[in-house]
């Protein structure tokens, strides 16, 4: 292991080597492609991302350890019930289970009724939302991200107070939240609550290595700006592994859907952030630099 | 002489001291779980339109009242913002969950009924005066005005009939048969309930509203499904459960209602039924002549607190016929308590797992145990210390509030490779270029740690606000998570490892 982890430092020397400029082009290319998938989504679909159960109203009751293929419960249900169900299966190390999904003007107790006598044994967990909450979720959702975005973005320039830098960050951030997204979109994770969360959280996690990168790369003294560069590509790198090894083994241990989705989102931004902070930050401030010091 | 360094130091003796407050408040106070983890069911009512604090509060009395005849243990009703009331209950079975259901989804329905005739019902209260106190009767009352019509029928039933019992109710259980045992039915016919009139209490409710009440003593289970035929539900008071499977066995809808530890026999009658008073009709109403201002009161010291809250039910039982606003159901959360069992355990594994996990990442990057161990120590320290004061306030932890935790210890890992990596910087610098303080290396480590701090506080802080669901409970633990990170537990570690990594010179 040792050895891998110094052969991916040595990788990571490549981009101490790469053109600037071509630093900034790759991150923007991925930024794009992002955008097209999520109005892609939105001309198909009619909204920018999968909306759950908490935003499109509904009912999802959860049976742990029942090993049924999906199609068949939802066939019986659909026999002894007469409602449309959606039913999925999902599994991890804690256990599997199916849930089942109502819409929201289906009768849940029947469909409730039908699963206790199909599987008596199995204590349900309910979750009933009407349709007018989940437009409040919306609306504070959005109002909440707006909201933290421009908080986030005017403490940047409080603590830089220079313009570019400072764009750059947040711009990241910005670019985070939107690959997260284009990502839960290829990976059918919907919108809830805890996405939202997990959204908002990642506005801290890649304002910390950005700042880190600026921060060491503005304030250094005795190096060159490659090698400041390359330790704090380092010290992110170490970063951004030791968070993903912890959200990882959240994932795989947690079936509680609200830690598993929170942790495939900031795996998503992590990932995402790892790019726009050390290849597209990077690039622009280098070129920043570079013009700053050629001007004195 | 390297321990006594690290010891010794400012920063790690806070460090410990809140290591051991934490310590000692989990151990003594415990933690208190959400009920997505302990069990229960969490019901999101909505209100018509945003309210005022005094009317928000009348709600609130209003669904308690209600929802405490159903006989469920610990029913918490909590205001949230200007439109939202969530009722949250833990451990109860799926029966009692969808009664709370059925009870709010239903508007409360008043009757006030006098010698088994019901003579106003919600929309005969025309309105409810404030609680106050008359000091020339001492007691406590509730002026309310009566419609024409039912202030008209009182007078007629109540001629002549001073001293005999007003009844009020709220969501009585029109149409069922109670089976009771014998101490509640001698409580039922007792003087308590009958005041100066001629007749009982169970008299008068199946005049009123056709509930038929049979002592449980000597009848057999299908004596009593003879005498329930046409009841819409049986329901049990006081009486044990093996009679509750035989009825249900016969096709009945079946309830059990038990007596509570801090309740006699009268006031559990008076839950069971949604029963207020019995009110004496004073000699003034006794006349034959109509009036539609009229009060209750209850005797009592002005300083008797229990009266005065008396006093404020039933103002709200009178004007809940008619609630102010319209109530919905907006959300249900439901969770056996047997899952979040489960669920609490894999929180607990997935946690350790992470811890490791994080250690093992940190020793190969740096392949040092003396910067692994220091860096899982202050994880750990971290999550102690946010759940030592989750402990103390009583926080509910939910799942939302745990994975905060695991976010906040995820920053909280990134900030002290910040700090190490800055330290190990210094140490390579040093040989390199002339000197430039630890204090300067280690300021731009916190400038680092500063600025995102603060932003994600202020990211937190919108999510808080804004949220009226469980996702409150994600940014306070983080919010919490990062103040203990920049406060406690980070400047401690900045000691630590600038001791161990010192060493090496």
């Amino acid at each position: 292991m040792p050895e891998v982890d110094n052969v991916i430092k040595e990788k990571l020397k490549l981009l101490v080597e790469m053109d600037p400029k071509k630093m900034i082009i790759y991150p923007l290319i991925v930024f794009g492609i992002a955008i097209i998938i999520i109005i892609a989504n939105y001309v198909m679909t009619g909204s920018f991302v999968k909306e759950g159960i908490e935003l499109r109203g509904g009912s999802v009751i959860t049976l742990q350890g029942v090993n049924v293929s999906p199609d068949e419960i939802a066939k019986s249900i659909k026999e002894k019930t007469g409602i449309d169900v959606t039913v999925e299966k999902f599994s991890g190390v804690g256990g599997s289970g199916v849930r089942v999904y109502v819409s929201a003007g289906d009768d849940v107790n029947l469909v409730r009724e039908a699963l206790k006598e199909m599987f008596p044994d199995v204590e349900p967990q309910t979750v009933v939302i009407g349709p007018t909450f989940g437009e409040i979720v919306r609306e504070q959702g959005i109002k909440a991200i707006v909201y933290a975005f421009i908080g986030m973005a005017i403490v940047v320039f409080l603590f830089f107070r220079v313009p570019v830098p400072s764009m750059t960050v947040v711009f990241s951030a910005f670019s985070d939240m939107i690959i997260a997204i284009a990502l839960m979109n290829i990976f059918g994770i919907e919108l809830s609550q805890a996405t939202i969360a997990a959204l908002l959280m990642l506005i801290g996690y890649s304002v910390d290595s950005n700042i880190l990168l600026t921060t060491r790369l503005l304030r250094r003294k005795e190096f060159t700006v490659e090698e400041a560069y390359y330790s704090s590509l380092k010290t992110g790198f170490t970063m951004s592994t030791t968070t993903l090894g912890a959200l990882a083994s959240l994932w795989i241990f947690s079936t509680a859907q609200v830690i598993d989705d929170i942790a495939s989102v900031l795996i998503f931004g992590l990932l995402a952030d790892f790019m726009n902070t050390w290849i597209l930050n990077a690039g622009v401030l280098r070129l920043y630099i570079a013009k700053r010091e050629g001007k004195e | 002489m390297k321990w006594r360094r690290i010891l010794l130091n400012f920063r790690v003796i806070v460090l410990i001291f809140f290591l051991l407050i934490s310590i000692t408040a989990l151990a003594t106070r415990g933690l208190t779980f959400g009920l997505d983890i302990s069990g229960g069911i969490s019901i999101t009512v909505k209100l018509e339109k945003p309210v005022d604090s005094q009317t928000m509060e009348q709600v609130k009395i209003a669904l308690e009242q209600r929802l405490n005849t159903l006989g469920v243990k610990n029913i918490v009703v909590e205001p949230w913002g200007d439109q939202f009331v969530i009722v949250k209950v833990a451990n109860v079975t799926e029966e009692e969950a969808d009664q709370l259901i059925k009870t709010i989804e239903r508007q409360g329905v008043f009757y006030a009924e006098f010698q088994g005739i019901i003579f106003a019902t919600g929309k005969d209260i025309l309105n409810v005066g404030s609680v106050s106190y008359d000091p020339q009767h001492s007691a406590w009352v509730v002026p309310f005005r009566l419609s024409k019509e039912a202030a008209e029928k009182f007078a007629q039933l109540a001629l002549g009939k001073a001293g005999y019992p007003v009844d009020m109710f709220l969501d009585p259980p029109v149409n069922s048969t109670l089976v009771v045992s014998n101490r509640v039915y001698e409580a039922m016919l007792s003087k308590t309930f009958m005041l100066e009139g001629d007749m009982t209490l169970v008299e008068r409710i199946e005049k009123a509203f056709g509930i038929k009440v049979v002592p449980y003593a000597n009848v057999t289970p299908e004596e009593i499904a003879e005498i329930a035929k046409g009841s819409e539900r049986i329901i049990l008071l006081d009486v044990d459960g093996n009679l509750s499977k035989a009825l249900k066995e016969m096709g009945f809808e079946v309830e059990t209602r038990s007596m509570r530890s801090d309740e006699d026999v009268y006031d559990f009658i008076k839950r069971s039924l949604g029963l207020y008073g019995p009110y004496r009709v004073s000699e003034g109403l006794a006349t034959g002549n109509p009036s539609t201002e009229v009060m209750i009161s209850i005797t009592a010291p002005k300083t008797d607190i229990q009266a005065r809250q008396d006093a404020q039910v039933v103002s709200v039982v009178l004007r809940s016929g008619s609630l102010p606003v319209k109530l919905s159901i907006e959300r249900i959360d439901y969770i056996s308590p047997k899952l979040g069992e489960n669920f609490k355990r894999q929180v607990l594994v997935a946690g350790i797992a992470a811890l490791l996990v994080v250690g093992l990442i940190v020793f190969l990057h740096y392949r040092k145990i003396k910067i692994a161990i220091p860096v899982m120590f202050t994880s750990f320290s971290e999550v102690l210390i946010i759940l030592g004061i989750a402990a103390l306030i009583r926080w509910n932890l939910d799942l939302p509030s745990i994975a905060g935790i695991i976010a906040a210890i995820g920053t909280g890992v990134d900030q002290q490779i910040v700090i190490t990596d800055e330290l190990l910087g210094e140490e390579e610098s040093r040989r390199r270029v002339k000197r430039s303080g630890v204090l300067r290396r280690m300021g731009r480590a916190f400038f680092i740690i500063l600025a995102s701090a603060t932003t994600t506080i202020v990211a937190m802080s919108f999510l808080f606000k804004f949220f009226v669901g469980g996702l409150r409970g994600f940014a306070f633990t983080t919010i919490l998570g990062v103040l203990v990170g920049i406060f406690i537990t980070r400047p401690a570690y900045g000691e630590i490892a600038k001791v161990l990594i010192g060493e090496r010179r």
